[in-house]
């Protein structure tokens, strides 16, 4: 039985810095970007900049002779040789089949021209170098003729140099003809022209059909059941993660051929992982850094084509390579997250309950990639509650970068077609829109443990929603859509709901964190996972120094490196949830092993003693020793203890007070909205959140704000912009793709509900997801008039006033 | 504390209103005050170039040189050449704020001016706000979590030690207008008002 979170908090659940607060704000905090190495080299990318084309010629003779040029790679896919025969400058290779994958074995015979590099064992080596049977790679930059590329951004080349201003030289010296393809950037254009194929995969044109309905009951009886039905047409386009520090690393070799990487990821063991199997090496060999990390948001879990550009630049270079995306590449070609529009056709009754609810619709993930909304999570929070669906999805294909998770992917995107539609239901029906959310709220089950998501979810919610209408002040403020006070200036007040995972990662290998206890008292936890910014880092010392008595400012922790044992990605918000178990089982474990080693010093029973703040005390015998005192008694041992925590052991029932999952969320926004410049100003939003148990309030708190800045960000300014013609992104930067500064934001007032009985969940993603649907809700609530695809930028709202809804 | 949510109290007003949106355009067209004018050309300076050109100027109090092609911004000068990196890149292109730095006294975005004009320049970064004894703008956003990831934060540091050197009486209203050239992505504005608030009342 585990001994589980202390029934006495001290720490946990209270307000407590970060302890890297002032290294970050002074600048002191080393970001892989900031990491300069000595004899370190620059790396820049060579992308193409057609929507689609194909290479024709690459000639990189010129670029070799630029000033201050050091290496050159062309990217195409990695493959191991063996050599047959090598002499003169002819080299016959074979390849190595994998019997797996049922691969036949190939031949090739290249002619080593100035432009082939021939590599073995990670080193540059010449034809004479080689015996029959060396493993070699072999780049032949003949094999990139005919490279098809599918968007303006797609890596063909990345060259390394003594300084940034050589490397951009070198660059541009590289001559490479391309034949320009047709493109389809914008979905309507796909949609129009369904044969067109512009991008890859085994499809017809670019417009994928088959992903399969998801229906539930008689649809068409409950829309003849329905007192009132609307119908309309949302959506939110394809936005970027603008994370501010950049996608990319610093690769080093050392002597015995192993690699560390200092790289900007929320996967450090993963991208150690990658590294090692694409430079054939063994695991142990291959150190990923990530001390601190300047935003991922999903982004973020591998090396990358850039990733391993500069390692594959530093192998050959003999030295350091740095590679970081500038603004432009980071947005066109580093992820984003996916669009959805969708027609949307809901009947309710005047009670509130929705009796059908009908969805069809499509979205983007670049050139490759699935679908981009979670049609089983439709209509979102409500759907089991709803008793008749047809929902479907179509994905649409344009040449762009691929999309990648985003901060709760698809939640946003269901949560905006979802509840944009039950407000404009309560619109048709005369009710206030609460009316309906509290119809259709999630049952309990009635089956399921009464402390689980499952057993209570009804009464959280409801808990939520009376919470979130105190705070904004919604019965006193609410009236009908656009029946507020006249003027040119309109308020208006919005609501939506989400929900959101949180659990422990479902990873095979279980979380690890280590802790160590020193004779000076002085407790060090040593774990893989990275801090992306969410506190982690501190989480980790709270639960350590709540443990042991001590303060998180007495404890040293030691993360970010793949060589700490096993961590998964940040990803899914189940970095908290499977380290903070994690590091409280290695503490306890740690303090037991510290009992055992000092008990019989000190002529104590390790069964008698425990920890109090700043003291270990033996209750029975009425003894105490100060913490560091006792310590010191370890003379030239220390006390350790190892912590490991995954999904599968937190379902151990047990164990269902350390961290389980599945949260709510209840978000208001008040907007004002000039109805003669279309300019949308939020003034007020409310989060009400749970989380299980919280570890540290303030850093909760945080993330909550964050989320719902993040939000109203996606609400009202961000887009990614193509042109059709030129197939290009009009905005890959930060003046034209818009962030809000601190004017831009409202008051925010955010409620966290401690539910300590639930164990630890997640709270990175929840707060983002509810925000726009409720600042879109407002602006209708303000105008009468749905303003039907984010951002609502002022041309939006002007629009939509303009046709007056129709 | 929070003053935005004035308006809503006393009712719309379009002056109230339109404050604050846009905050990005508005720096990116060279609206922020605190931007020091354009260097006027001047016929009898001599060229520099195209090779690298000695830049010896005062970082931090800190009497620095470097040999850059005329072509480096003071920023790169500073993170690729002079190892100074409390000043991020992140737009490169004078929008985001992230690299603002302060020269002779004068808040500067690092991206856009170039190494050879900081030639003698007393330059100011996140990093001279460290050091033994914390300086109160840093030790404000600790201590009010007004910060995630950070990668902005230094920038916005700068730019509030330098609106408080200026005006130490400064409301939290006017500090905030100092911030409207400072981008932050993990959402950190509402406990960066209640660093701002803490510091005002202490007067800077």
């Amino acid at each position: 039985m585990a001994e589980g979170w202390p029934k006495k908090r001290r720490l946990l659940g209270t307000k407590v810095k970060r302890l890297d607060g002032p290294d970050k704000a002074t600048g002191r905090a080393k970001y892989s970007y900031d990491v300069n190495r000595p004899g370190m080299l620059h790396g820049v990318m060579l992308r193409c900049p057609h929507a689609h084309a194909k290479i024709k010629s690459i000639d990189t003779a010129a670029a070799r002779k630029t000033p201050g040029f050091k290496a050159l790679v062309l990217v195409l896919p990695a493959k191991d040789w063996i050599v047959v025969k090598a002499g003169g400058d002819a080299l016959e290779l074979r390849s190595v089949p994998n019997k797996k994958k049922k691969e036949k074995e190939e031949q090739r015979t290249v002619k080593v021209t100035p432009g082939v590099t021939i590599l073995r064992k990670n080193k540059v080596v010449a034809v004479a170098d080689l015996k029959p049977d060396d493993v070699v790679q072999v780049e032949v930059p003949d094999d990139a003729v005919g490279r098809e590329l599918f968007f303006a951004g797609d890596e063909v080349a990345a060259v390394a140099a003594d300084t940034e201003e050589h490397a951009e030289d070198a660059l541009r010296a590289i001559k490479v003809e391309y034949e320009v393809l047709d493109h389809l950037v914008v979905e309507e254009e796909v949609i129009k022209n369904p044969k067109k194929k512009t991008t890859p995969g085994a499809l017809e044109g670019n417009y994928d059909t088959t992903i399969k309905d998801a229906t539930k009951g008689d649809v068409e009886a409950g829309f003849k059941e329905a007192e009132a039905t609307v119908e309309g047409t949302y959506g939110v386009p394809v936005i970027s993660h603008q994370c501010l520090e950049t996608h990319g690393l610093v690769a080093e070799w050392d002597a015995d051929g192993g690699l560390t990487v200092w790289a900007s990821t929320q996967a450090t063991v993963a991208t150690a992982a990658a590294l090692a199997g694409r430079f054939g090496l063994p695991p142990a060999k291959v150190k990923c850094v990530t001390h601190y990390m300047g935003g991922g948001f999903g982004s973020k879990f591998g090396p990358d084509v850039q990733g391993f550009a500069a390692a594959d630049l530093a192998r050959r270079a003999g030295a350091p390579v740095k590679i970081m995306l500038d603004r432009e590449e980071e947005i066109i070609a580093a992820g984003n997250r996916p669009s959805a529009t969708g027609t949307v056709k809901i009947g309710g009754k005047k009670d509130g309950t929705i009796t059908a609810f009908a969805v069809d619709c499509y979205g983007s993930p670049g050139y490759t990639g699935g679908a981009t909304i979670n049609l089983n999570l439709m209509p979102y929070v409500y759907g089991d509650a709803v008793a008749n669906m047809a929902r479907s999805h179509k994905v649409v294909y344009t040449n762009a970068g691929v999309a990648r998770a985003m901060r709760a992917p698809g939640h946003p995107q269901n949560c905006v077609l979802t509840e944009f539609a039950v407000d404009d239901l309560a619109a048709k029906l005369g009710i206030d829109p609460l009316v309906i959310r509290r119809k259709n709220l999630p049952p309990n089950n009635p089956k399921a443990d009464k402390v689980s998501w499952a057993g209570r979810r009804h009464d959280i919610y409801t808990e939520q929603l009376d919470l979130a209408v105190k705070l904004s002040g919604w019965n006193e403020k609410w009236h009908p859509p656009g029946k507020g006070k006249p003027g040119a200036v309109r308020h208006g007040i919005g609501m939506a709901l989400h929900t959101w995972g949180g659990f422990a990662s479902g990873s095979t290998t279980p979380n690890e964190c280590s802790v160590f206890i020193s004779k000076d008292g002085t407790p060090t936890a040593e774990t893989s996972t990275q801090d992306l910014g969410t506190a982690q880092r501190t989480v980790t010392a709270i639960v350590v120094a709540e443990v042991l008595g001590l303060m998180p400012t007495d404890v040293l922790v030691k993360l970010g490196e793949s060589v700490y044992g096993f961590s998964s990605g940040s990803g899914g918000s189940t970095t908290c949830p499977s380290q903070a178990p994690a590091a409280l089982l290695a503490a306890q474990a740690a303090r037991d092993d510290l009992f055992k080693k000092v008990a019989p010093k000190v002529g104590a029973d390790p069964k008698d003693l425990a920890v109090e703040a700043g003291k270990v005390v033996d209750a029975k015998n009425k003894k105490e020793w100060g913490w560091k005192e006792f310590c010191g008694r370890l003379g030239m041992d220390e006390a350790k203890g190892r912590g490991e925590w995954s999904l599968a052991i937190s379902n151990e029932p047990e164990n269902a007070n350390i961290s389980s999952g599945q949260v709510g969320g209840v978000q208001t926004a008040e907007v004002l909205v000039d109805s003669e410049t279309g300019v949308v100003r939020v003034t007020h939003m409310v989060a009400v959140q749970d989380c299980g148990l919280v570890v540290n309030k303030l850093a909760c708190e945080s993330q909550v704000a964050g989320g719902v800045i993040m939000g109203l960000n996606y609400a009202l300014f961000e887009e990614n912009i193509f042109d059709k013609h030129t197939g290009r992104q009009v905005n890959p930067d930060m003046e034209f793709y818009k962030l809000g500064g601190l004017r831009d934001m409202p008051k925010i007032t955010v409620h966290m509900q401690d539910m300590p009985e639930r164990g630890v969940i997640g709270i990175g993603e929840p707060p983002t997801i509810s925000t726009a649907a409720a600042i879109g809700n407002a602006v209708f609530n303000a105008l009468g008039v749905r303003v039907p695809f984010l951002p609502l930028s002022p041309r939006r709202v002007l629009d939509a006033l303009a046709k007056g809804g129709k | 504390m929070n003053d935005s949510t004035g308006e809503a109290r006393s009712g719309p007003s379009r002056r109230g209103f339109l404050t604050g949106t846009g905050a990005a355009a508005a720096a990116a067209a060279g609206l922020r005050g605190e931007l020091a004018p354009a260097a006027q050309p001047n016929p009898a300076a001599p060229a520099h170039g195209p090779g690298p050109v000695l830049v010896e100027l005062t970082v931090n109090g800190n009497k620095l040189s470097t040999t850059v092609e005329p072509r480096v911004t003071l920023l790169d000068a500073l993170r690729n050449h002079l190892d100074v990196t409390g000043c991020k890149r992140v737009c490169d292109r004078g929008t985001c704020g992230a690299c603002t730095v302060i020269v002779d006294g004068r808040t500067v975005y690092s991206c856009t001016m170039l190494a050879v004009e900081a030639r003698g320049a007393d330059v100011k970064t996140a990093e001279a706000l460290g050091g033994d004894r914390l300086d109160p703008v840093p030790a404000a956003f600790a201590d009010c979590d007004a910060q995630q990831c950070g990668f902005c934060t230094p920038g916005f540091v700068v730019s509030i030690r330098a609106a408080l050197d200026k005006n130490p009486k400064a409301t939290p209203e006017q500090v905030e207008a100092a911030l409207t050239g400072n981008i932050c992505r993990c959402g950190t504005y509402e406990q960066m008002r209640h660093a701002i608030v803490q510091l005002c009342r202490k007067g800077g």
